[in-house]
């Protein structure tokens, strides 16, 4: 099986020569290749080299467009700044509050530099491995788009405080996002990876999930013409799965570290890929035998739910992560499912 | 019936009704002295709700104890205006100097603990964000503060903890100034505290005067111990 078959399967509850799996190594990309960080998240080629990179040393089964958020922040006039070690963060947001942010213009998908340079890694990767390797382009829900514009605290105050006006954010903000999520898709991408932080109870009320954020979502979703991965984006899930089973197009949720699988299953019932619970920035701290010792927990949390990927969580795997504890993943899906790595 | 002002308050803050938590609270203070009003009402409320939090939030989600820090700056905000209506000042627990760590543009966490700590009478200079290691030790050193409370959200700039212990220690001040730091990325991995060379920290930020205080008697006595040592 190759990897889009293989993820297929686990889609559609079928059997598969081994488990699929998926590492975030949008960043790890750029210590295989030797490219450095600015050029690394700056030209679509490289970025793209990098995800190769990855596939060819530890034959992942879904890669992804840069996981680099603050970009679509950038686009709104946002500014940011590169990083040592990670991806380029916002340094200085493009407006105040929720009402300032009503009047900036909504960017351009076919001509700002950072987005085109997102689409344009989407089309490369999905060129190079058309009908091979499933190729997932990261954003975020409408929801969670202010808070790279305005700053999570004045997108709270207007939340929490001014409902009126945050829903109307929200109202201008679900276009540039469905054209976004539809552009990506045009460009190859296979399904679309993104986070809803300001529709989970752990962020925000329950009245602001029911009344602002989780319609929103719901109304977006239901106008892409593809599938997505709903990632937890730094949130604690599992508990939350009964508010956003069932979102239209979404085949995948992305747990946040050491979440139950077998919970994950209880509360959003047959259907959905269930993915995780790996801790991704953390592996660093492992030898290679325990990242094994992880991965079989994994396998054995989920029983035999065939609708399961084992997938690192959180952030980026960090660039002094040693290879060895990536290996170590494909070594323990491939001994799951008794292939070679 | 005799109201529960405690009860309600907790409630009005979960319905992230900010205006209405004031008016309990200015409710409570009738005939009453509104010094008294952080701790025996705010007080008490916001241990509730680091109790739950603690406990697995229980459905306490970030935008309540955001909420809850904005009803704690309006407190604030009056208390200040009446002590200087008055003239009075109000003691302090002492100064304490936090900010967001180098390249860390997070600020909401900080924010938050910043007003809790000045609600329980710390005298906080906020460094705000990006602050370098040599600035919050300059900082400190300058206004006598003896615990730096540092924040990040990344392991990336969490890293940047070991600068300021660094920066601590190389100028012979390690034990006489705590570092305290808190985020997200600490909650993710608490091992990260002993490991970056921190003093401690604290599950949530209405946690953080307890900490504080912990950290400052600690400071107190290794400066005590350096005083008896003969010279």
């Amino acid at each position: 099986m190759n990897s889009l078959e293989r993820v297929l399967a686990a889609l559609q509850n079928q059997p598969a020569d081994r488990p699929a799996f998926f590492i975030n190594a949008s960043l790890y990309g750029s210590k295989l290749t030797g490219v450095g960080l600015e050029e690394h998240y700056t030209q679509a080629h490289l970025y793209a080299e990098g995800q190769m990179a990855i596939r060819e040393t530890f034959s992942p089964d879904l890669l992804i467009s840069p996981f680099f958020v603050p970009a679509i922040g950038e686009a709104f006039g946002s500014r940011v700044s590169q990083r040592k070690q990670q991806a380029p963060n916002i340094s200085v947001y493009a407006a105040a509050s929720a009402e300032a942010a009503l009047k900036l213009p909504l960017p351009d998908v076919d001509s700002h530099p950072r987005l085109v340079y997102l689409r344009e890694t989407i089309r490369i990767l999905a060129k190079a491995y058309a009908g091979e390797v499933p190729i997932f382009g990261v954003l975020v829900s409408p929801s969670d788009i202010p808070p790279l514009v305005i700053g999570l605290e004045a997108w709270l105050d207007a939340l929490l405080f001014q409902p009126e006006v945050a829903q109307a954010l929200l109202d201008r903000l679900t276009p540039f996002f469905v054209d976004l999520g539809k552009a990506m898709l045009s460009d190859g991408a296979t399904g679309l990876a993104l986070t809803a932080n300001l529709a989970n109870g752990f962020i925000v009320t329950d009245a602001v999930a029911e009344t602002l954020t989780l319609p929103t979502l719901k109304r977006a979703l239901a106008e892409l013409p593809g599938p997505v991965i709903l990632h937890h984006g730094g949130c604690p899930l599992v508990d939350q799965l009964a508010r956003f089973k069932g979102l239209p197009n979404v085949v995948a949720y992305v747990l946040d570290v050491d979440e139950d699988l077998g919970r994950a299953r209880q509360n959003l019932g047959p259907g959905p890929i269930v993915m995780g619970n790996l801790n991704g920035p953390g592996l660093l701290n492992h030898t290679p035998d325990e990242i094994q010792a992880l991965c079989d927990r994994a396998f054995t949390q989920k029983g035999d739910d065939r609708q399961f990927i084992l997938a690192t969580c959180s952030a980026d795997i960090q660039l002094d992560t040693p290879p060895e504890c990536l290996a170590a993943i494909t070594e323990a899906v491939c001994r799951a499912g008794g292939v070679e790595a | 019936m005799d109201r529960n002002y405690a009860q309600d308050l907790l409630h009005a803050i979960e319905r992230a009704d900010r205006a209405g938590a004031m008016e309990i609270v200015n409710a409570w203070a009738e005939g009453r002295s509104f010094e008294r009003v952080v701790p025996e009402l705010l007080s008490p409320t916001l241990e509730a709700f680091g109790v739950i939090w603690s406990k697995g939030h229980g459905g306490v989600s970030l935008a309540t104890l955001y909420v809850a820090s904005k009803v704690t700056e309006d407190v604030l905000a009056r208390l200040l205006a009446e002590a200087k209506a008055k003239g009075h000042t109000h003691p302090s627990k002492g100064p304490v100097v936090l900010g967001n760590v180098e390249d860390d543009f997070h600020p909401l966490g900080r924010k938050m603990v910043v007003a809790f700590l000045r609600t329980e009478g710390w005298e906080v200079l906020d460094l705000g964000v990006d602050v370098a290691p040599a600035e919050f030790v300059d900082q400190a050193e300058a206004c006598g503060a003896k615990v730096i409370g540092a924040s990040a959200m990344m392991y990336t700039t969490a890293k940047n903890v070991t600068r300021i212990r660094d920066e601590i220690d190389r100028r012979g001040l390690t034990g006489r100034l705590q570092l305290a730091v808190g985020g997200a990325v600490f909650k993710l991995r608490p091992e990260l505290v002993a490991q970056l060379g921190a003093d401690g920290t604290a599950a949530s930020a209405v946690e953080a005067s307890a900490l504080f205080e912990g950290l400052w008697k600690k400071a107190v006595a290794a400066e005590g111990a350096l005083r008896k040592v003969p010279s």
